[in-house]
């Protein structure tokens, strides 16, 4: 388990070297002030649903601008060989890797913890939704953190890896979205099509409602596509 | 120590290593030497875990290296070619954090990380941040990772390159140092450089062992000739008559004449040591000499000989010809 912190906190200070990490932090920070203050007001509801709605949105673009570093890099630049010649596991080395981005993801929400204090000192804020919100927010970042992390075990390109987990998460948003409002889809799919729609499962969370399915449906979703990273990453030992 | 049996390694079409079998003792410092694209890399590579082999089977110290990977790999201090770092890490934040995947114990770690920067050179630059070094100083973050968990097998693939020579002499002396107390296998294609350090060289052209023995006894193979390069002051034709007359002697080449002195190479007929007899022969003419000496052979000359001769390199020029 330590190595998996080990790799965690290098993986968590390296991000505060490259730039990217800073144009994430900046756009975050200004879309989140900007959908807050729309609604910041005398007269509005002391609540945070809509702006947590269309964070979920820029996450579809953000995540894989985090993510696309991780195990890209290490095959790019050749530390790769370093990490998987120590005596660690492949689980460590990508568990390792999305802890680190995680970690990245929830400095992120620091602006939003100050409107929050804002909302606290100017009104009386619902905690409980504020709550839920940011819980399924963290865990929308877990989910595409870990879709980006598995792309970037794929390829040694940044760009090949952005664009790549851009497409999936975008897929799961948007795509299916489209999709399921198209007239010719079958019923039936559309029953799938709406519970693997990121945007539906968080819905409840914004709400304040915390059902155990759509913990579920991050949590198993972000395990499914570590475990597919970490095969993918123990594949280069037997290809 | 370290063992290999009958290792082969394609990458696609070509054979990277074809059926490499080889042995390593404990404490046994052995060159591995060959052209470019010979195969070491991709050898350490498999050593190492990181790539598995086609078909063969290796092992360190007793641990497979595909069955049972992670016990071989910490036994394995490990230099990969062109020493991939973290750039923005200082070098001791970064020996640190590999003494954490090593699983050492905090006050070990501190131990030995001010150990490996004081014998590899990295004092006065423990607090800069790796990618501001100098080639060979990041090079020797390289080698202080390698040792830092005192490995009893050391890999350094390619350990000089890209340093100058006074660099190259000070890991030299650092692995010269190591003898003993750890195994090392170190790749060059630099002859001077594993003739000098090593216990034993293994040359490999093609992905096949085509030597392998102490860098003395591959010298006496090349030299197995016996041939003696002799400078005298006489004509060319009298020295012939001095020399050629000679019941040991096969051949005498003139090679050079000046100012009345010859150069010329004599042969002898088997691997007979002739220079005394030669000496002998041109005294009693009183034939001035000035020069009598074994031809030296060098191991560049072997080298060159064996790799040259090896059917997998021509294979391997088609195949990647085939492909562009």
């Amino acid at each position: 388990m330590s190595a998996v912190w080990t790799i965690a906190k290098r993986e968590l200070t390296g991000m505060y070297f490259s730039p990217i990490a800073y144009l994430v932090l900046g756009i975050f920070a200004f879309v989140t002030s900007l959908l807050f203050f729309a609604q910041y007001g005398p007269g509005q509801p002391a609540t945070m649903r809509g702006e947590f709605t269309w964070l979920v949105w820029l996450l579809v673009f953000l995540s894989p601008a985090i993510s696309m570093r991780s195990i890209s890099e290490e095959l790019k630049s050749g530390t790769i060989e370093m990490l998987m010649t120590a005596p660690i596991s492949d689980t460590q080395v990508v568990l390792g890797k999305w802890l680190g981005a995680v970690g990245f993801f929830l400095t992120l929400l620091i602006p939003v913890l100050l409107q929050v204090a804002l909302l606290e000192l100017t009104a009386e804020p619902d905690y409980g939704p504020i709550f839920t919100g940011l819980l399924g927010l963290i865990l929308v970042g877990a989910l595409y953190l870990a879709i980006g992390v598995f792309v970037s075990t794929l390829t040694d390109s940044q760009l090949i890896a952005f664009i790549t987990t851009a497409l999936i998460t975008g897929f799961l948003t948007i795509g299916l979205y489209m999709i399921s409002a198209a007239d010719f889809t079958p019923l039936a799919v559309k029953d799938v099509l709406y519970y693997i729609n990121v945007n539906q499962q968080f819905e409840a969370f914004a709400k304040g409602l915390i059902d155990v399915r759509n913990f579920v449906f991050f949590l198993s979703g972000s395990a499914l596509f570590l475990f597919f990273g970490i095969k993918l990453l123990e594949s280069r030992r037997w290809r | 120590m370290i063992s290999a049996k009958r290792l082969v390694k394609w990458y696609g079409p070509t054979a990277a290593v074809s059926d490499l079998t080889f042995d390593i003792e404990p404490g046994q410092i052995v060159g591995f030497l060959g052209p470019n694209g010979a195969g070491k890399s991709t050898t350490m590579r498999i050593l190492t875990g990181y790539l598995p082999p086609t078909s063969g089977s290796a092992s360190i110290g007793g641990h497979d290296v595909l069955d049972d990977s992670r016990a071989a790999r910490a036994q394995i201090g490990y230099l990969p070619e062109g020493t991939p770092l973290y750039g923005e890490m200082r070098v001791t934040e970064y020996l640190d954090y590999r003494g954490r995947l090593l699983k050492m114990p905090r006050a070990e770690r501190r131990r030995r990380i001010d150990e490996v920067c004081g014998r590899c050179g990295l004092e006065p630059v423990r607090r800069r941040a790796i990618s501001n070094l100098s080639r060979g100083n990041k090079q020797r973050v390289g080698l202080a990772q390698a040792l830092l968990h005192e490995p009893p097998v050391l890999i350094l693939d390619e350990p000089t390159a890209g340093l100058d020579p006074k660099q190259i002499t000070a890991v030299r002396g650092l692995i010269a140092e190591l003898r003993g107390r750890h195994t090392v296998l170190l790749s060059s294609h630099i002859l001077p450089e594993v003739e000098k350090t090593a216990d034993r060289v293994m040359i490999i052209a093609g992905g096949r062992l085509v030597a392998d023995g102490s860098p003395d006894e591959l010298r006496r193979r090349v030299a197995a000739g016996g041939r003696v390069l002799i400078e005298a002051k006489a004509g060319a034709a009298a020295l012939r008559e001095a020399v050629g007359g000679l019941d040991a002697v096969a051949r005498v080449e003139v090679s050079a004449q000046d100012d009345g002195w010859t150069r010329a190479t004599i042969t002898p007929k088997d691997d007979a040591d002739i220079r005394e007899a030669i000496g002998g022969a041109l005294l009693a003419r009183g034939v001035a000499l000035r020069e009598i000496r074994l031809e030296s052979a060098s191991l560049e000359q072997f080298f060159v000989q064996v790799t040259d001769s090896v059917p997998g390199q021509a294979s391997e020029a088609v195949a990647q010809g085939g492909a562009a």
